[in-house]
């Protein structure tokens, strides 16, 4: 019984690396503290449509974004009822890693509007949806089904000039699930800075 | 005025700036180039922008991987003149956390070809500017740079300008070839498989594929290479997207006689993939040609006679060399027939070998993956094997005598005297010992399947020649004979005991008879070994001298048509937690990369039920509760590959840590570090990979 039971949990604990997410099935859930301290879960927002953004603020990608597309998008959302929950999972003394005041910081000082800036230092859920680029974008439909994972655009470049002539693709899937579309573009292919995960 | 100074400063600006031909930036320096200074009309400029990141700094390729930016390039060229694309060359592979990046980490050039229009009048200026703009990153910071350059070239004969001449045929040379090879990408499960045509497929010692479009490979996943025939078969991890109308991307090999890796640019369509594929011969020892490959040759024969030599105490070689060893002193042979008698027991053993070796050889050129002890996959040699040792166990126990020559009873299968009985001792010593397959040995063959097969059967000859050296030393030293016992009564007793082991030996196969074939295929193997018992209590009993009925003459003919009859069942293999209080999960090559890009500390091995050495481990130190403990609290994810059946996977993934046999014992550190345990486990040299 018992060695069922470790061997169980060796499973439960290897699974999150394991597990790819896959655009139409349950995205995975998770249990992070937020950048006031207070305990965040995807089950929380159940019903609700759910933007996962991932960040590192010193990335140029990340920056570029910040120049006022990222905001714009943030505000956009709320207005429509969207839960935004920016997660950075860069590793302590990695670039762009930071505490609950240090997240606090550069939500005040670039004029952020997420629903919660999520820390996850250790990266496991940053591994659970495979995360790998600053930003790397997730929308979660009301249901919990993962409907879009990738880039936040379809320009790869670290350039604030090519936002305009860009397709946003996160726009694009916030829109097909307000007007109850299939989500068109459900996953491309994300850009950026790798995500900064420990070892 | 303000305006006017304004407009003026506006106006210098660009020529106070004024675009050079290449730039130094923080991190890299970059520099346009072309090859000729005089391009001539109606004819292709080639362009090179090279690019010479600092040191432990680099710059990506077309397809980045899965963080990572490529080069772009905006043109302002003279009316009438196009840019083609970038041409990259073939980038390397670069890993952080368990993310692939495909970069280049030393200076790069890609090249790009200008169509210079048709018309114009030698000597007419032909500026070139481009904006470039690439991201070059450490293992950790990234940072967007860009230069605006600019080569003022005027139109001529289109003579190369010979300074660039070597910058020119390096950078052509760094370019993967573009071939029309009939390449093929099949999604199979969640594996992606690539097939490639390739003439010289039997000389890759390794390769990688760079796909140059999203969504058909995991990046980080490791690539497996192995030949079918004469087509190349690459597999790995897919990527969600499958509605991929082709793969184009980039073909890294090694191959054998080539100093630096070969490049293939290559255009994969949908299509059949062979289903598996024989591992590829792992690259002899990192070093120049020849040279090394022969110190691997010496090395892997010292090592197998060295492993031959240590076989000679393994339970199922021991009690036939004694008892040989010892008719050699009960004897009292002369020295000539000594030394025959050793001879023929050597060449035996040694021809044995060589004979299974070569067909190990002959079985993988053919496209199996079989690796040495292969035959143990086999039921029904385990059956043969395991009725052999109930035969020879019951001669030694005195049941009845083996008596070929006629000369009366009382000569043991193994003291059978003269060369012809010295030779057969010695096949049958060689094909016992097999399922032994003791420490160095495994190293040893590893190497004797990658080297060539001239090499390698003298690797597996070695083998043999451990195996013969203690009675050919006894056959050779009459004073190693001298201090042998003297002969007495004591040897017939010493007999029976020593059909102890044979009978353990017997024992252990008929449990790896049960594990392949079930409870079925064992008590059939049992009912066998009585019906063998059975006739061979007879012929004793004839050998003594009485009459008995013929009936159990037909048994034993029975028992052998059962050995036939076994046949391999499907196994339900339960968690193979179960054998030890170590929790381990089945091993695949997909779970390791998965455990080690999450920086899992990973203890692998891998285990047979024919594997005596491997069991004894599990039985010992990896079945010490201390060692599951300190495994558990230092978060090791343990996998086991279980071989008892034939395995391709794992037949490869031994191959990719040059290896052939088991047991092999692997530790993958946190920080990716691999390190390779010896054969022989302790529990402190386990509790010591997590102290």
């Amino acid at each position: 019984m018992l060695k069922a039971l470790a061997f169980a949990t060796v499973v439960a604990l290897a699974a999150p690396a394991l597990a790819a997410p896959q655009v139409g099935q349950p995205a995975p859930a998770f249990r992070l503290t937020d950048s006031n301290g207070k305990a965040r879960s995807l089950a929380d927002f159940k019903g609700k449509t759910v933007v996962l953004e991932w960040t590192n603020a010193e990335c140029p990608f990340v920056k570029k974004h910040y120049a006022g597309n990222m905001q714009a998008l943030q505000k956009a959302a709320a207005k429509d009822g969207v839960v935004w929950l920016t997660v950075n999972s860069g590793a302590p003394g990695k670039q762009g890693h930071v505490d609950g005041a240090g997240a606090n910081a550069i939500v005040k000082a670039k004029g952020a509007a997420p629903t919660a800036y999520l820390l996850d230092a250790k990266g496991d859920v940053g591994r659970a949806y495979a995360a790998k680029t600053t930003p790397h974008m997730y929308i979660v439909d009301p249901a919990g089904k993962l409907v879009y994972m990738g880039g936040i655009d379809d320009t790869p470049t670290a350039d604030v000039a090519d936002i305009k002539t860009a397709k946003n693709y996160v726009t694009a899937a916030l829109a097909d699930l307000k007007a109850k579309r299939a989500v068109q573009t459900a996953s491309s292919k994300p850009y950026g800075c790798s995500v900064k995960y420990a070892g | 005025m303000l305006h006017w100074l304004a407009a003026l400063a506006l106006l210098l600006l660009p020529t106070a700036a004024a675009a050079q031909s290449s730039a130094q930036l923080e991190h890299t320096s970059v520099e346009l180039i072309a090859e000729t200074a005089t391009p001539a009309p109606g004819r292709t400029l080639t362009l090179g922008f090279v690019t010479s990141p600092k040191p432990s700094w680099h710059t990506y390729w077309l397809n980045p991987g899965d963080a990572g930016a490529p080069t772009r390039a905006v043109w302002t060229l003279p009316a009438g003149a196009s840019a083609g694309e970038l041409r990259y060359p073939t980038p390397e592979t670069f890993v952080v956390s368990g993310l692939m990046n495909y970069v280049y980490a030393h200076e790069n050039v890609l090249l790009v070809d200008v169509t210079v229009p048709a018309g114009l009048a030698a000597g007419t200026p032909f500026p070139i500017t481009a904006k470039f703009d690439w991201l070059v990153c450490d293992d950790e910071i990234c940072v967007p740079e860009g230069a605006t350059l600019k080569l003022d070239l005027v139109t001529g004969d289109g003579t190369p300008d010979p300074a660039r001449a070597a910058a020119f045929a390096k950078a052509r040379a760094a370019l993967p070839k573009p071939v029309d090879w009939p390449a093929r990408f099949s999604f199979v499960g969640d594996r992606f498989v690539l097939a490639v045509p390739f003439a010289q497929a039997a000389k890759v010692r390794g390769g990688y594929f760079f796909p140059a479009v999203e969504g058909a490979i995991g990046y980080a996943a490791p690539q497996t290479l192995g030949i079918a025939g004469d087509t190349l078969r690459l597999e790995t991890a897919a990527e969600s997207a499958r509605d991929l109308a082709q793969v184009p991307g980039v073909l890294k090999l090694d191959v054998e006689g080539y100093d630096e890796p070969l490049s293939f640019e290559i255009t994969a369509a949908p299509g059949d993939v062979p289903a598996s594929a024989a591992a590829i011969a792992p690259a002899a020892a990192a070093g120049s040609d020849g040279g090394m490959g022969w110190q691997t040759a010496t090395l892997a024969l010292l090592a197998a006679v060295a492993g031959g030599l240590l076989l000679n105490i393994m339970p199922c070689v021991f009690p036939i060399l004694s008892l040989k060893a010892l008719s050699l002193a009960r004897g009292g042979a002369s020295e000539a027939d000594a030394r025959r008698e050793a001879l023929a027991y050597t060449a035996g053993i040694i021809l044995t070998c060589l004979a299974l070796g070569a067909l190990i050889l002959l079985l993988r050129a053919a496209g199996a993956n079989v690796g040495w002890a292969f035959q143990l996959q086999d039921p029904r040699v385990i059956a043969f094997l395991f009725l052999l040792m109930v035969a020879i166990g019951l001669n030694l126990a005195g049941l009845y005598e083996i008596d070929v020559a006629g000369r009366g009873a009382g000569g043991a299968l193994a003291a059978k005297g003269g060369a012809g009985g010295a030779f057969w001792t010695g096949v049958l010593a060689a094909f016992v010992a097999t399922p032994c397959t003791g420490p160095f040995m495994g190293l040893a063959l590893g190497a004797a399947i990658a080297l060539p097969p001239a090499a390698g059967l003298a690797v597996f000859a070695g083998l043999g020649f451990g195996l013969a050296l203690p009675f050919l030393a006894l056959g050779f030293v009459p004073a190693l004979r001298r201090r042998l016992p003297r002969p007495g009564a004591w040897m017939d007793k010493f007999r029976r005991l020593l059909s102890i082991p044979m009978f353990l030996t017997a024992l252990g196969l008929a449990w790896v008879l049960g594990r392949q074939a079930g409870v079925t295929g064992m008590t059939l193997g049992l009912a066998a070994a009585l019906a063998l018992g059975l006739a061979l209590w007879w012929f004793g009993r004839r050998q003594g001298g009485e009459r008995p009925a013929v009936a159990p003459l037909g048994l034993a003919v029975a028992s052998l048509l059962a050995v036939l009859l076994v046949t391999p069942v499907a196994q339900t293999q339960a968690a193979p937690a179960e054998d030890g209080t170590l929790a381990a999960q089945r091993f695949s090559p997909e779970k390791l990369a998965a455990l080690t890009a999450s920086k899992t500390p990973t203890f692998v091995y891998f285990t047979a039920d024919w594997c005596i050495t491997c069991k004894v481990n599990e039985r010992g130190a990896l079945g010490s509760a201390d060692v599951a403990a300190a495994f558990e609290k230092a978060g090791v994810t343990t996998l086991v590959g279980d071989w008892t059946n034939a395995d391709p996977v794992i037949a490869q993934f031994l191959e990719s840590r040059g290896r052939n046999g088991i047991p092999l014992y692997l530790f993958y550190r946190a920080d990716g570090t691999v390190e390779e345990l010896p054969q022989i486990l302790t529990v402190d040299r386990l509790t010591g990979l997590v102290a």
